[in-house]
């Protein structure tokens, strides 16, 4: 058992690959974004990749473990401290009774993964541990982290000392500028060529208004077909706006002219179209980029993006850990 | 329009969407949710989940189990397999919902509305007008006198979007513009040619029209009904509004606040596009209730 000292900026219980099966309940499948990260955050501690994890969020929280636990700290730097002594991240770390993880803001990246040996141990909900904020389910009670409440650990069987190899390490860039893959579609064929060539040509920035359930980008304008212009009246006024249909993870979706990439926490159905989809290997560059950064998008195949996920995938395996 | 043959759009390195036309004729939907029960009955190799919607479906797949090529040509084979519209026959259950029309509380919201943010005229009074009614209680006769089909259980949990089967009872109204930042729990709402029921308590579009008191989903599963589920509804299932007043309303309030509440949903039909479609042939959709 560990007790939150305090919370964090909205630090909540995760799981990979989040709640699937549930887009015909109205449910996104939430889960951590930067999946890569922690993935590995859970195989350093001896966990299943996929085991229930905390995501910490720009602002790490302080924890007291109440018993002895093995843990680890992979993705952004938040700067932590075991009563005072600075924890390596990607490495696991033995903790003591009475021993005091204290977090501060993000000084690379953006978030931060916690994994326990044993992982967090709270009832799944719809088969998947994940905290969904918006629909109050999931993790610890369907909410973040709390003052003074105390997150389960299961029994697990980790050992100190075990980190990731260099090589193995996801590549954050120290610039603030990220090259972030995209597919064509499902409605790349409502902007004219000059508008794909802007979108792919140009930086946008990642807005401070932007959180789990997508993230804000400020840009050029979108340019139109006759498609979004010349349609059926009930699609919607708007040349961005279409009948209701189911959104994709990763969709780079256009209201209006803001285009706002969903996140794993998003709506799972509106009426807006979307160009572009980020697909899954460019997920843990958006978990770990933060306000105000860049972005550019750089235009793979499917079947190029299925391959770099195999890649990502192939990296989340015992081969990536050396003793320390 | 339906298209020829459906079409199919990536989305990313995980989705598929199949589209079946272009606008949000109801055969469209029945087509989706046909597509969405065959893959389930089929369980398609590597498919992790389904989304439909008003014409389309949006598949999650697995790609270290099928290449988008090769799910493309299963869900080909699938949609062959399904035959015309007409011949589709889908589960659909009926759930008897208790509906306060031109109710307090949604009334607020409009007001809230008006004074916050634009000024606009009562929902039920504008939506009537719009349609040629007489006036809000006959907006209400209207939009009581039908069953809804839910296209779909999106956007938030347990959030239906519906379509009157009746086309005698069919509502249209555009969507507030710009939305509005709160909406009281239960709110029934139009917008666009579609009725849905809020089911959090947040911003919103639909023009609102009265409230429910019973609850869509419950994530604590407390209720008898939701023992074995968390959301009410499913596609295809079918709703109808019985009209309440405020004393009812309290009264279903406080046996929801016990745990005592009793639903009202009948599960022994399917529903059958063909003889819809003729039903819907033989009517005056002219004549409003």
């Amino acid at each position: 058992m560990i007790e939150v000292l305090k919370t964090g900026l909205e630090t909540c219980v995760q799981d990979f690959p989040g709640r699937k099966g549930a887009f015909g309940m109205g449910f996104p499948p939430s889960g951590p974004i930067d999946h890569w990260s922690f993935r590995l955050a859970n195989l350093l501690v001896g966990n299943e990749p996929g085991d229930a994890a905390l995501e910490c969020q720009f602002i790490g929280p302080a924890l007291k473990f109440k018993a002895p636990a093995i843990f680890a700290l992979t993705g952004g730097d938040m700067q932590a401290k075991l009563d005072g002594e600075y924890v390596p991240l990607w490495q696991s770390v033995a903790a003591g009774a009475g021993q005091k993880l204290e977090m501060g803001p993000a000084l690379t990246g953006a978030r931060c993964y916690i994994s326990f040996a044993g992982g967090v141990d709270v009832p799944p909900f719809l088969g998947s541990r994940s905290t969904f904020v918006l629909g109050k389910c999931g993790g610890i009670d369907g909410a973040p982290l709390a003052v003074g409440g105390e997150i389960p650990v299961g029994v697990g069987e980790g050992i100190s000392g075990r980190r990731i190899k260099r090589k193995c390490l996801p590549p954050l860039p120290n610039n603030g500028k990220w090259l972030i893959e995209v597919c064509a579609g499902p409605n790349d064929d409502w902007i004219d060529k000059a508008g794909q060539k802007r979108f792919l040509e140009s930086m946008w920035k990642l807005s401070p208004k932007s959180n789990r359930v997508g993230f804000r980008l400020e840009g050029p304008k979108w340019t139109f077909t006759r498609k979004a212009i010349d349609k059926a009246p009930e699609n919607g006024s708007d040349p961005s706006n279409t009948i209701d249909h189911g959104y994709p993870i990763g969709a780079i979706n256009l209201g209006g002219q803001t285009p706002i990439i969903l996140l794993n926490d998003t709506l799972t159905l509106g009426g807006f179209i979307n160009p572009y989809t980020v697909p899954s290997c460019a997920f843990w560059k958006l978990g770990q980029s933060r306000p105000n950064e860049i972005y550019e998008f750089e235009l793979i195949s499917i079947e190029e993006a299925q391959a770099r996920k195999r890649a990502i995938n192939a990296t989340c395996s015992e081969d990536s850990i050396e003793l320390a | 329009m339906k298209f020829d043959a459906p079409k199919f759009l990536p989305g990313g390195d995980r989705f598929i969407m199949v589209q079946f036309g272009d606008d949000a004729e109801i055969d469209l939907n029945f087509l989706a949710l046909g597509l969405t029960t065959a893959i389930k009955a089929d369980q398609t190799r590597g498919v992790i989940d389904t989304n439909p919607s008003y014409n389309s479906l949006v598949v999650e797949y697995e790609s270290d189990e099928i290449s988008y090529g090769d799910l493309q040509k299963e869900l080909e084979r699938l949609i062959g397999g399904l035959g015309s519209v007409e011949k589709l026959e889908l589960d659909s259950r009926l759930a008897y919902l208790p509906a306060m029309y031109l109710d307090p509380w949604t009334r607020d919201c409009v007001a809230d509305y008006s004074a916050k943010i634009t000024p606009r005229d009562w929902d039920p009074a504008y939506v009537a007008e719009l349609n040629d009614l007489e006036d809000a209680q006959q907006l209400a006769r209207v939009h009581s006198g039908t069953e809804h089909w839910v296209v779909a259980v999106c956007s938030t949990p347990g959030l239906p979007l519906m379509r009157p089967l009746d086309p005698r009872c069919a509502i249209t109204s555009p969507k507030y513009n710009p939305p509005r930042t709160w909406t009281t729990l239960g709110a029934i709402g139009v917008g666009g040619l579609s009725t849905s029921i809020y089911t959090t308590s947040g911003p919103g579009g639909y023009n609102l029209i009265g409230r429910t008191p019973v609850p869509l989903w419950d994530p604590r599963q407390r209720l008898p009904v939701f023992k074995d589920r968390v959301v009410l509804l499913n596609a295809a299932d079918r709703v109808k509004f019985v009209p309440i007043d405020k004393d009812e309303f309290g009264y279903i309030e406080a046996r929801i606040a016990d745990g005592t509440y009793e639903f009202n949903i009948t599960a022994y039909q399917r529903f059958s596009v063909g003889a819809y479609k003729k039903w819907v042939a033989s009517l005056n959709a002219d004549r409003r209730f």
